[in-house]
C-alpha cells in the first residue's frame, strides 16, 4: 500500500491542496479576529471576520483557478489509486471553482448586515468546494464517498446557517436526514457491487459493465449506487427534499446547492457512465430512461403553479437535471466525445443561470428577509431595472432562448440525443421545453407588471454580488452570441 | 466473490425466521398474559412511586451537551491514529507526513473552539448567555469584549 510521491503528484494535487489548506487557515484567522477586531481599518458597519473570511476565501478559490493550468501541465496522472487528475477533471474543478467564487461574492452580500453571523460560512464554503474536488477527481469507491460527505456535512451546516429562522432549521434538519439515508444505501450498493466483482475502482468497474452483461447482485449494487447519486441531483424520485431545502436555505447556499453539489456529483456519474454500452446493461438503462423522463415531467408540471420564486427555481432545477440525463444515456460506445462535450456545455449554460438567477433572489434577500413570493418581484423592473433585466435573462437562458447560453447547451444536448435516436428522451426534452417555457415566462412577465400590492423594503445593493451578476450576464450574452471559445475548450478537454 | 458464492443462504432465511418467530411470540404472550385496565394512574409515568410534578420540558444547561459532542468527535479521530499505528511500518514517511498534517488540522479545530470560547465552563469570561451561540457560528456577544 506504500506509494512514493513525487513532485508530479504534488504538482496535479495543487489546486485541491489550495482549496483545503485554505479552509484551516480561515478557520484559524477568523478564530483570531473574532475577538480582537481590526475596527480601525476596517469599514464599520460589517464585522471584521466576516469581511476577512470573504477576501480569504476569494484569494484562495481564485489561486486554486488559477493553478489549475499547472495541475493541468502534470495531466493526465493517477495521485495513489484513490485520484485521477486529467483534462476532464480539470475542466469540472474549473466550472465549480468558478461557481464558488460567485457563491462566496454572493454570501458576502447576503451577509452584508448580519453581525452575527461569523466568518463560519466561508470555511464551509471552502470544504464544500475541496469535497467537490474531491468528487470531480475520484476514481475509487473510498475517494467517491469521502468526496460526497465532506460536500454533504458542509452543506447540512450551510443549509441551515441561519439559524434563527424555522425555515432555515428545516432545511437543514431535513438536508441531514435524507442525505445521511440515501448515503447508506450508495454503501450498501458498494458494498454489493465489491463482493461480486472484488473491485472498487471505477475506471474497472465501468470496463466490466462494457464487457458484460452483469449479475444481478452487481445490478441490484448499482441501481442502490444510483439512489444515493440520485438523491444528490435531486432526480425524481429523489427530489421530495429539494423544494424545502432551497426554499429554506439562505439562497446563496441555495445557489451552491442547485450549481457546484449537482455539477460535481454529475461530473462523476458522467466520466464512469459515458460510453458504457447500455445495451449490456439493460435494468440500468431502463431505470436512468425512467428517471430522465421523470425529471423532466415532474419537475416541469411541479414549478408552473408555483408562487414561491425559490422553489419554482427548485423544480425547474430538478427538470433541467432530467435534461442532462440526456447526454449520459446519448452516449454509447461511439458517442462518448459528443455526449462529453454536450454535458460541459449545458452545464455550464445551467451553472451561469442558475447562479444568476439565485444570485438576483439573494441580493435582493437579507438573512432577515428572503425575498421569495412573486410578490416581491412584481413590478421589480421600476424598483431594480437593471437587476429584474438580468433575472429575465438570465430565465430566457433557462427556459432555453437563442441568442443565450441557455440554447446553446440545449441544441448540444439535443443534438446529441438525435445523434444517438433516442426517440422518446428527446421527444419528452421538447414537450418539457414548451411547459417550461410557460412557468419561466411567467415569472419573466411579473418583474414588468405593475404590482398592486404594497411594495417591498428597498434593499441596497452591494457591489460585490453587482459584480458577479454583471459577469455572469456578460458571460451569458457572450458565450449565447459567440459559443466557439466554449466550444473549443470543450474539444480540448476531451482530447486530453 | 467466492466467500458470496459457496456460502449456503439457508441458515441466513432460518435466522431471520427464526426472529420474527421470537418477536411475534413475544409480543403475542405478553399481549395473551399480560393484564389491561385502565385506571386513573395507569397512563402516568413511573417515578419510582413519586407522583410527577411539572413539566419535562424545563431549560437545561447545553454546556454538557457541548463538551459531550466535541468529546465524541475527538475521540473518533483518536481512533484513526490507532488505525495508522497498525500500519505504521508500511506507510513509510509519506504516512508520518499525512499523519502530521491530519493532527494538525485537529489541533487547528481546537484551537478554534478554544478561541471562540466553546470550552469555556460556567460563570464566563465575557458575559452570560454566551454558549451555545458562540460555538456554533454566532460569536455574537464574545465580540462584547475587547
Amino acid at each position: 500500500m506504500s506509494w512514493n510521491w513525487t513532485m508530479a503528484d504534488a504538482q496535479a494535487l495543487l489546486p485541491l491542496m489550495v482549496v483545503s489548506a485554505a479552509a484551516v487557515v480561515v478557520l484559524l484567522v477568523l478564530a483570531c479576529c473574532r475577538r480582537a477586531g481590526v475596527a480601525g481599518i476596517l469599514p464599520a458597519g460589517e464585522t471584521p471576520a466576516t469581511r476577512i473570511g470573504a477576501v480569504l476565501t476569494v484569494i484562495a478559490l481564485a489561486a486554486a483557478l488559477a493553478l489549475l493550468p499547472v495541475a493541468g501541465a502534470a495531466a493526465p496522472r493517477s495521485v495513489t489509486f484513490l485520484v485521477i487528475v486529467d483534462g476532464y477533471g480539470l475542466f469540472f474543478a474549473g466550472l465549480l471553482l468558478s461557481a464558488c467564487i460567485a457563491v462566496a461574492l454572493l454570501g458576502h452580500s447576503y451577509f452584508r448586515q448580519e453581525t452575527s453571523a461569523g466568518g463560519e460560512f466561508y470555511v464551509l464554503l471552502l470544504l464544500a468546494a475541496a469535497g467537490a474536488m474531491t468528487l470531480v477527481f475520484s476514481r475509487h469507491f473510498a475517494s467517491f464517498f469521502l468526496g460526497l460527505e465532506i460536500l454533504s456535512v458542509s452543506l447540512y451546516a450551510l443549509a441551515a446557517y441561519n439559524r434563527a429562522s424555522l425555515a432555515g432549521l428545516e432545511a437543514g434538519v431535513k438536508y441531514l436526514v435524507l442525505a445521511a439515508s440515501s448515503a447508506s444505501f450508495l454503501l450498501l450498493g458498494m458494498a454489493f457491487v465489491y463482493a461480486k466483482t472484488g473491485t472498487m475502482d471505477l475506471g474497472r468497474l465501468a470496463q466490466l459493465l462494457n464487457a458484460a452483461p452483469q449479475p444481478a447482485l452487481v445490478t441490484v449494487g448499482l441501481l442502490l449506487i444510483m439512489v444515493g447519486v440520485g438523491f444528490k441531483l435531486a432526480l425524481v424520485p429523489f427530489h421530495l427534499w429539494t423544494a424545502d431545502v432551497y426554499q429554506g436555505a439562505p439562497a446563496a447556499v441555495t445557489a451552491f446547492i442547485a450549481t457546484v453539489s449537482k455539477g460535481a456529483m454529475f461530473a462523476l456519474l458522467m466520466r464512469y457512465l459515458v460510453g458504457v454500452n447500455f445495451t449490456l446493461q439493460y435494468p440500468l438503462l431502463a431505470v436512468l430512461t425512467a428517471v430522465a423522463v421523470g425529471s423532466m415531467f415532474v419537475g416541469n408540471l411541479l414549478a408552473l403553479r408555483q408562487e414561491n420564486v425559490k422553489r419554482l427555481l427548485a423544480y425547474s432545477s430538478i427538470a433541467q437535471l432530467g435534461y442532462l440525463l440526456v447526454t449520459l444515456l446519448a452516449a454509447g460506445p461511439g458517442g462518448r466525445e459528443l455526449a462529453i462535450r454536450a454535458a460541459g456545455g449545458f452545464l455550464a449554460a445551467y451553472f451561469i443561470a442558475t447562479l444568476g438567477a439565485f444570485g438576483v433572489v439573494s441580493l435582493l434577500s437579507s438573512p432577515q428577509r428572503e425575498a421569495e413570493s412573486f410578490d416581491d418581484y412584481r413590478g421589480l423592473a421600476w424598483r431594480h431595472p437593471v437587476l429584474a433585466g438580468v433575472l429575465a435573462a438570465m430565465l430566457l437562458s433557462l427556459a432555453g432562448i437563442p441568442l443565450t447560453v441557455g440554447f446553446i447547451g440545449k441544441f448540444y444536448v439535443l443534438a446529441a440525443g438525435v445523434n444517438a435516436n433516442l426517440a422518446a428522451l428527446v421527444a419528452a426534452m421538447v414537450i418539457n421545453s414548451g411547459i417550461g417555457l410557460y412557468y419561466y415566462l411567467r415569472l419573466a412577465i411579473a418583474l414588468f407588471t405593475p404590482s398592486r400590492a404594497e411594495p417591498p423594503p428597498r434593499v441596497a445593493i452591494h457591489p460585490a454580488g453587482a459584480a458577479v451578476l454583471a459577469v455572469l450576464t456578460v458571460l451569458l450574452v457572450a458565450v449565447g452570441v459567440y459559443p466557439q471559445p466554449l466550444l473549443r475548450l470543450l474539444a480540448a478537454v476531451v482530447a486530453l | 466473490m467466492p466467500l458470496i458464492a459457496t456460502m449456503p443462504l439457508w441458515p441466513l432465511v432460518a435466522y431471520f425466521g427464526v426472529v420474527v418467530v421470537m418477536v411475534a411470540g413475544i409480543l403475542a404472550l405478553s399481549w395473551v398474559l399480560g393484564q389491561r385496565r385502565r385506571d386513573r394512574q395507569t397512563g402516568q409515568p413511573y417515578e419510582s412511586g413519586m407522583v410527577s410534578t411539572g413539566s419535562a420540558r424545563g431549560p437545561l444547561s447545553a454546556e454538557f451537551y457541548l463538551i459531550a459532542m466535541f468529546f465524541v468527535i475527538f475521540d473518533l479521530e483518536a481512533v484513526f491514529l490507532f488505525a495508522y499505528a497498525i500500519a505504521y511500518d508500511r506507510l513509510g514517511w509519506a504516512g508520518y507526513v499525512e499523519m502530521l498534517i491530519f493532527v494538525g488540522v485537529l489541533a487547528a479545530a481546537l484551537g478554534y473552539l478554544w478561541k471562540v470560547g466553546a470550552l469555556d465552563w460556567g460563570t464566563s469570561r465575557y458575559g452570560k448567555g454566551r454558549l451555545p451561540t458562540s460555538a456554533a457560528g454566532g460569536g455574537d456577544s464574545t465580540r462584547g469584549k475587547s
